[in-house]
């Protein structure tokens, strides 16, 4: 009785071995060969990441890195949810035309995203000389080629990671729940805050996850938005494989954002399931 | 004794309600009284839920007034009513605690800490889920979840409170017993309930009047016992139990299947009577049923006392048909 | 793979090309446009390197076209054998990758003499066989044991005329000077030339900059670090200076002319101690066609005719003497060996940079971010 089934459990895994095995070769073995690099190159031992100690240059990177993510997580997370919570409540016509906008806005190259802002805020962009123009401003604003300048790039870039995972929670929320809250006496407002918002928080919390990490990988924005003052992990890791060659260092980088996305899925992980984040089956 | 409602007459004035050219309620009035525990009963699509909603503040109303106590509240947004409504599958908050969801009209009200724990204990004594208190909902089976609605419903003791088909999750035997505490909780609330299903049992044992609703519009208003024996309407008497339909001189009759005296033919009595042939006979344990075909008529059903009624006639069996007077009631319109 | 690491670096390399003056904005801003696009068409473009044909890594856009021109043609008439292009951009962690993984496919790379300073003694690079190239034809410093340099460009500076009008910055010590020379600057992002600019500006002279006082350098730098916007393309130092962003902007010198024209004159190039940057051609270790076969190409790349090509083609100086005196009249005020420039200019040592080149551009980028 027991066997049929287990042996079916057992042909299913066979099935699949070769391909699993090919996985986990491919995705492992790259991760193992970093991981390898970070401590034999250019000597082996801690070396490289004794440097996250020692080096000014590296901390100041991270920190800019950090800094950057998470100014970008909030706001990207804020205007997404607005964005998500308007789509929610407007007609089915109007969402779908909200929705292929979003699913567009994928598909513009980040360059071609970045080179239009420039055109949009430059120092003699759009914005700027039409304030002068009319006498608002004298000295145009410095919008790009600073920190405000990457900021304003990738919130813009992120807000449709943000939109998807928080719209595919709001509109799974009963719409009663709340009709009860405001038949309970609470006011509109009182019922987002104290109803709406905990509800969306696997949105939230999805929504930020995805929009932080993606942002830990961003490279072309700020390398042009920034003006070359705003220097990000990844574009440092790029230029110390491509043109410094300092692979040990690159490779510790990388495994310490590797590592750093890893725990921070696992801090997650112990305030709530995260299939449930990522849309898996509910709690 | 809950520190009850002193208000909760509400007064609907020709109220209706079009979607686009569909009229989900028309030119509706009712008068319901302070304290009465009134059910508007109908098919789906009757209109029931959208009178409530109106009343609940959940949907503008088209036309018409709805009066509280002798006040407009037309246009009043749902907080400001101060009623409490139970909602189709209870729609609790469920990152919210038992005692939290129940404290919550009293929150958002921000009442005093200690007078909200104070209500909240009498309200889970009031529904019996005192050691549940720091549940969640989703811990909870479906009755118990259904107390909870109603403790959170009652807890700022409202004037009125709406229900919207709230027992309709739960499986039959289990309805009967929360019937049960409903209809006690009402008693000793004394709050005005206003409750919408389309089951004809539970209106029945639970009302203190029943509205029957079709097509937007009032069909009868009435005690469960006035609209049972005297059904105005040929839809009225077969929505609210069974009924057999006649027609004599001209007008229309609804004839309860248990008022009809049934008897081997030539053993027949009474005023009237007819003769036909048992099609099938089905065992109910306290009642027999027949359908009887008798020539010239439709099909009629037959519910007889299996106790007192003698031996069960069999298929095939010709019988007599016969009943008073008073049992076949005359109706006003089909 | 391949194609996802071209992806990534899209932009680095767009903007090398751009360096060199390879691709014009339009082809740029088309590439940027239709990424994926432009991304399988530029991989179809790759070739496998055998015994056969020379396979030139460069950086694509117009280099394909104007080294096939100047170089290909010649050299397949003379050998028979053809030129085909990788056209992925041979940075040096890319070289090194390929040889380290023992499956070489490039023949030549269109590189900087300091990549052969820094990956040659580490085994990455064939030696240039002198006995086909010519030391002779290349000036006698970038003649070097992996690499030899065919053309030479530069660091040079534009000004905005409207802003310095009647008093015009003349050298790298009126650009760094934003006291007397109100107004933003831009200078390139991986610390080449910015160094030396800085060095001179704070009054070193031409024959004592190498070894580069490292500290020196970077105060200077950061000196005018509020009023400096860094590029790391050449597209990006022609917009920084096309749209107004700054007023003075360093820039490669063979861009000058653009610049002028682009901006009908207002912005002009001061080559008054330009920094000569010798580009080089290197040999991956173990390249498929062979080592004879590439020195020969390398040899006609040296050629007069092949040389002047290069200039007119893509805006590079010739490194042959011989070709000097031929430059052409409208070429001459921008290219970094004509008589009217060749005794106002610095050369770059490749040997530092090779040597030191990682630890300065990581010492760079930590002083301007």
């Amino acid at each position: 009785m027991n066997g049929s089934p287990l042996r079916r459990i057992g042909t299913g895994w066979l099935l699949v071995l070769p391909f699993l095995a090919l996985v986990v070769a491919l995705f492992l073995g790259p991760i193992v060969n970093i991981l390898w690099l970070s401590v034999t190159d250019p000597e082996p031992g801690l070396g490289n990441y004794a440097a996250l100690v020692t080096s000014d240059n590296l901390v100041g990177i991270l920190w800019t890195t950090i800094r950057i993510c998470v100014i970008t997580t909030a706001f990207s997370v804020i205007f997404g949810y607005s964005i998500a919570y308007a789509m929610v409540h407007v007609a089915q016509g109007s969402r779908n035309q909200m929705l292929s906008l979003l699913l567009v806005s994928f598909w513009i190259s980040v360059l071609v995203r970045t080179f239009s802002w420039l055109m949009l805020l430059g120092r003699k962009g759009l914005v700027n000389e039409t304030l002068v123009n009319i006498g608002i401003i004298a000295e145009p604003i410095e919008f790009m080629r600073n920190e405000l300048g990457v900021l304003i790039g990738m919130v813009h870039y992120m807000i449709p990671y943000a939109v998807l995972p928080l719209l595919a929670v709001m509109q799974n929320i009963d719409g009663r729940v709340l009709s009860a809250s405001r038949s309970l006496g609470a006011t509109g407002q009182q019922t987002f805050w104290r109803v709406y918002l905990p509800l969306t928080r696997p949105g939230l919390v999805a929504a930020s996850l995805l929009v932080f990490i993606l942002s830990l990988g961003f490279y072309v924005t700020p390398a042009i938005l920034g003006g070359g003052k705003v220097l990000m992990v990844a574009e440092y890791i790029s230029v110390q494989i491509l043109v410094t060659l300092r692979w040990g260092t690159a490779a510790m980088l990388a495994a310490l954002m590797l590592f750093g996305v890893l725990a921070l899925l696992f801090l997650m992980s112990r305030f709530m399931k995260l299939s449930t984040i990522f849309g898996g089956a509910k709690a | 004794m809950i520190d009850g409602a002193v208000s909760g007459g509400l007064r609907l004035k020709a109220l209706t309600k079009r979607f686009g050219s569909f009229t989900a309620a028309e030119s509706v009035n009712l008068d319901i009284r302070r304290g009465e525990f009134l059910t508007l009963l109908g098919p789906s699509g009757s209109g029931k839920t959208t009178l409530l909603m109106m009343i609940a503040g959940f949907l503008d109303i088209t036309e018409g007034d709805i009066l509280l106590d002798g006040m407009s509240i037309a246009g009043m947004p749902p907080e400001k009513r101060n009623f409490g409504m139970v909602f189709q599958g209870y729609a609790l908050f469920p990152h919210m605690s038992v005692r939290q969801n129940i404290a919550y009209p009293l929150d958002v009200r921000k009442r005093p800490k200690a007078e909200i724990e104070a209500r909240v204990d009498e309200m889970l004594d009031l529904v019996q889920l005192q050691d549940f208190g720091h549940r969640l909902p989703g811990q909870l089976s479906g009755g118990q979840q259904q107390r909870v609605a109603l403790a959170r419903a009652l807890c700022f003791a409202p004037p009125v409170l709406l229900l919207d088909e709230p027992l309709g999750a739960l499986d039959k035997k289990l309805r009967v017993e929360v019937q049960d505490q409903l209809k006690d909780i009402h008693r000793r609330v004394g709050t005005t309930f206003i409750y919408v299903t389309h089951d004809q049992e539970e209106a029945l044992s639970m009302s203190d009047r029943i509205v029957i609703m079709q097509k937007g519009r009032i069909e009868q208003v009435g005690t469960p016992e006035e609209l049972y024996q005297k059904p105005r309407t040929r839809f009225a008497a077969s929505f609210l139990g069974k009924s057999n339909f006649l027609t004599k001189d001209g007008a229309l009759y609804a004839l309860r299947p248990e008022k009809i005296d049934i008897a081997p033919k030539g053993a027949g009595q009474g005023p009237n009577r007819v003769s036909g042939t048992v099609r099938a006979m089905t065992y109910f344990g306290s009642v027999l049923k027949y359908d009887v075909t008798v020539p010239g008529m439709d099909e009629i059903e037959v519910d007889a006392d299996a106790w007192r009624g003698g031996a069960p006639l069999a298929a095939g069996a010709e019988v007599d048909l016969s009943w008073s007077d008073a049992a076949a009631v005359r109706l006003e319109r089909d | 793979m391949h194609d996802k690491q071209f992806m990534r670096e899209t932009v680095a390399e767009g903007a090398k090309a751009f360096k060199e003056g390879r691709m014009d904005r339009r082809s740029f801003l088309v590439l940027c446009g239709m990424a994926g696009i432009a991304t399988q068409s530029v991989i179809a473009g790759d070739a496998e390197a055998a015994a056969n044909e020379i396979v030139m890594w460069n950086w694509g856009g117009q280099s394909e076209e104007c080294h096939g021109a100047a170089i290909g043609d010649p050299f397949t008439a003379e050998t028979g054998m053809p030129l085909k292009f990788d056209t992925s951009g041979p940075l040096q962690g890319k070289i090194k990758e390929m040889v380290d993984s023992g499956n070489v496919t490039a023949d030549v790379c269109d590189a900087d003499l300091f990549d052969a300073v820094a990956l040659g003694p580490s085994g990455h690079l064939e030696p240039i066989d002198y006995d086909i190239v010519s030391k002779d034809r290349t000036l006698p410093q970038y003649a070097l044991e992996h690499g030899v340099s065919i053309i030479l460009y530069g660091y040079a500076f534009v000004y905005d005329t409207e802003a310095y009008g009647d008093n015009p910055p003349k050298s790298w010590a009126d650009f760094f000077d934003t006291a007397k020379f109100p107004g933003k600057r831009s200078l390139y992002k991986w610390a080449n030339g910015a160094l030396e600019g800085a060095l001179l500006a704070d009054g070193v002279s031409k024959d004592a900059l190498y070894p580069l006082d490292m500290d020196r350098a970077l105060a200077k730098i950061k000196s005018i670090k509020d009023d400096s916007l860094y590029w790391g393309s050449g597209s990006e130092a022609h917009s920084m200076v096309v749209n107004g962003e700054v007023s003075m902007g360093m820039v490669w010198q063979n861009r000058g002319r653009n610049i002028e024209n682009d901006t009908d004159g207002r912005y002009k190039l001061v080559m008054n101690e330009a920094l000569a940057m010798p580009g080089a051609y290197i040999v991956p270790k173990g390249n498929p066609a062979g080592r004879e076969a590439v020195m020969k190409f390398i040899a006609t790349a040296q050629g007069v005719p092949s040389q002047l090509t290069l200039l007119d083609c893509l805006g590079m100086t010739p490194s042959n003497p011989e070709a000097f005196a031929q430059i052409p009249e409208d070429q001459q005020p921008y290219a970094i060996t004509s008589a009217m420039n060749i005794d106002n200019i610095v050369y770059n040592d490749p040997t530092w940079w090779g040597e030191n080149g990682g630890d300065a551009v990581n010492a760079f980028l930590d002083a301007i971010s």
